[in-house]
């Protein structure tokens, strides 16, 4: 892992921090959940980003990190008793797949105004890749966070108690 | 708790009403079915009631059964608010059920801390404004677009956004106010395809409308029907794909203006 990489890495886990805290407080959050989601995040996001440039599949990396961030946000919602979704829906948004669902539009778009079958078929093919890109990052990302709510689901409804 | 000879018993309907209260503020703020469901039951057992529960995407249907005598039990219908998301108040009613619970509050108690959270206020909507560009912004960083495309997607969203609160504030219908606003945010991050500045113009116009995105629901959908809600999220999850094709009209229309279809 060479310094260049660690840097790379650095910078997308702060811009994830900063794109959590804008989408977080979109729901209103209690302050000190707007953190955890920002420090979340940028975990998160870095994690993710560190697989995929080590060559792993970018729905398989998302869903790594989510599970990832599903389990931080029960330990945090233990600490600062407050409902882990809470935090951990807004600390998932950065990695929504809205670039991967922008293309899918644009090739459907473009395939409806082509007269040429051989680039039609092309078209088709891009927003086959596209499209089942961004839903299984999108399948990838629920399930993954919401795996440890799943599996401790005691654990998940009592982090309020405060006795 | 209830030994005050001042505290009366709250009657069933009383009861009732609190209960229906609290469960429509935890849907209209944005919590996944289960714990609307789990929150309510557990006050209603302090208070020496049985409960069962329906939510549905507009109204939440409610009946109660006092546990000393089964003959005696309330069935209630009531609106839910349009979906206007707020996690504290999720969060602080998740803790006040609990508190219910272990200290056996009496009603009055809750019914006046139930009061005190739903009128809290939120949070400035200016800085919201400003750190949602923020985060737009840097969402379009993630995607490797270059700083022009990064401050033209700040301009975007910082007016986008504040069509929406407008919009919102006059209840105008939510699917109008999601196109309009998906338009008119990458109306303007598509003028850098317009200028000719920047390296990563495209960037700019995909990242424009992500601040759009109804992620909350999209994941409370996913979370009700693998806790077999599937009803409530499968409605859920149409509204969440309907506000999707909103912005996906409104981003095609303002490429329809730009002339951007052809690249």
């Amino acid at each position: 892992m060479t310094t260049e990489m660690i840097r790379l890495v650095l910078v997308d886990g702060l811009m994830a921090a900063i794109a959590a805290i804008g989408f977080a407080v979109i729901s209103n959050p209690p302050r000190n959940a707007i953190f955890v989601s920002a420090i979340l995040a940028a975990l998160g996001h870095a994690l993710r980003f560190f697989l995929i440039k080590s060559g792993l599949e970018i729905s398989l990396a998302t869903f790594v990190a989510a599970s990832f961030i599903g389990l931080l946000s029960i330990l945090f919602a233990r600490l600062i008793h407050c409902p882990a979704e809470v935090f951990s829906f807004p600390s998932l948004l950065p990695m929504i797949p809205g670039l991967f669902a922008y293309r899918t539009i644009l090739s459907l778009i473009k395939f409806m105004q082509s007269t040429d079958a051989v680039k039609s078929q092309g078209f088709i093919l891009d927003f086959f890749h596209n499209g089942m890109t961004a839903l299984f990052i999108l399948l990838a990302l629920v399930v993954g966070v919401s795996l440890p709510i799943l599996f401790f689901p005691k654990l998940s409804f009592s982090v309020t108690r405060k006795y | 708790m209830t030994d005050n000879p001042f505290n009366q018993e709250p009657t069933i309907e009383q009861t009732a009403v609190l209960l229906i209260d609290i469960a429509s503020a935890l849907m209209s703020s944005g919590a996944h079915t289960m714990r609307i469901i789990q929150n309510v039951s557990r006050m209603a057992e302090t208070f020496g009631y049985e409960l069962d529960l329906s939510v549905f995407q507009l109204s939440i249907m409610m009946t109660i059964i006092n546990k000393e005598n089964p003959g005696k039990l309330l069935t209630q219908v009531k609106k839910i608010k349009p979906l206007h998301l707020n996690f504290t108040i999720v969060s602080e009613l998740s803790a006040l059920s609990w508190e219910t619970y272990d200290k056996h509050l009496p009603y009055d108690a809750v019914r006046s801390d139930y009061h005190k959270i739903i009128s809290k206020k939120r949070m400035n909507s200016w800085l919201v404004l400003f750190l949602v560009s923020a985060a737009n912004a840097s969402f379009c960083g993630l995607f490797k677009g270059d700083f022009t495309a990064m401050a033209f997607v700040f301009f975007a969203t910082f007016i986008g956004f504040s069509v929406r609160q407008e919009m919102m504030k006059k209840h105008i219908n939510h699917l109008v106010t999601f196109t309009s606003s998906a338009f008119v945010a990458s109306l303007l991050a598509g003028m850098g395809y317009v200028l000719h500045v920047g390296h990563t113009p495209e960037i700019a116009l995909a990242s424009s409308v992500l601040y759009l995105i109804p992620g909350v629901p999209l994941i409370n959908s996913i979370l009700d029907i693998l806790q077999g809600h599937i009803l409530t999220g499968i409605a859920r999850l149409v509204n969440a794909v309907s506000l999707i094709v909103c912005i996906a009209i409104g981003l095609f229309t303002s490429m329809l203006i730009l002339g951007l279809e052809k690249l």
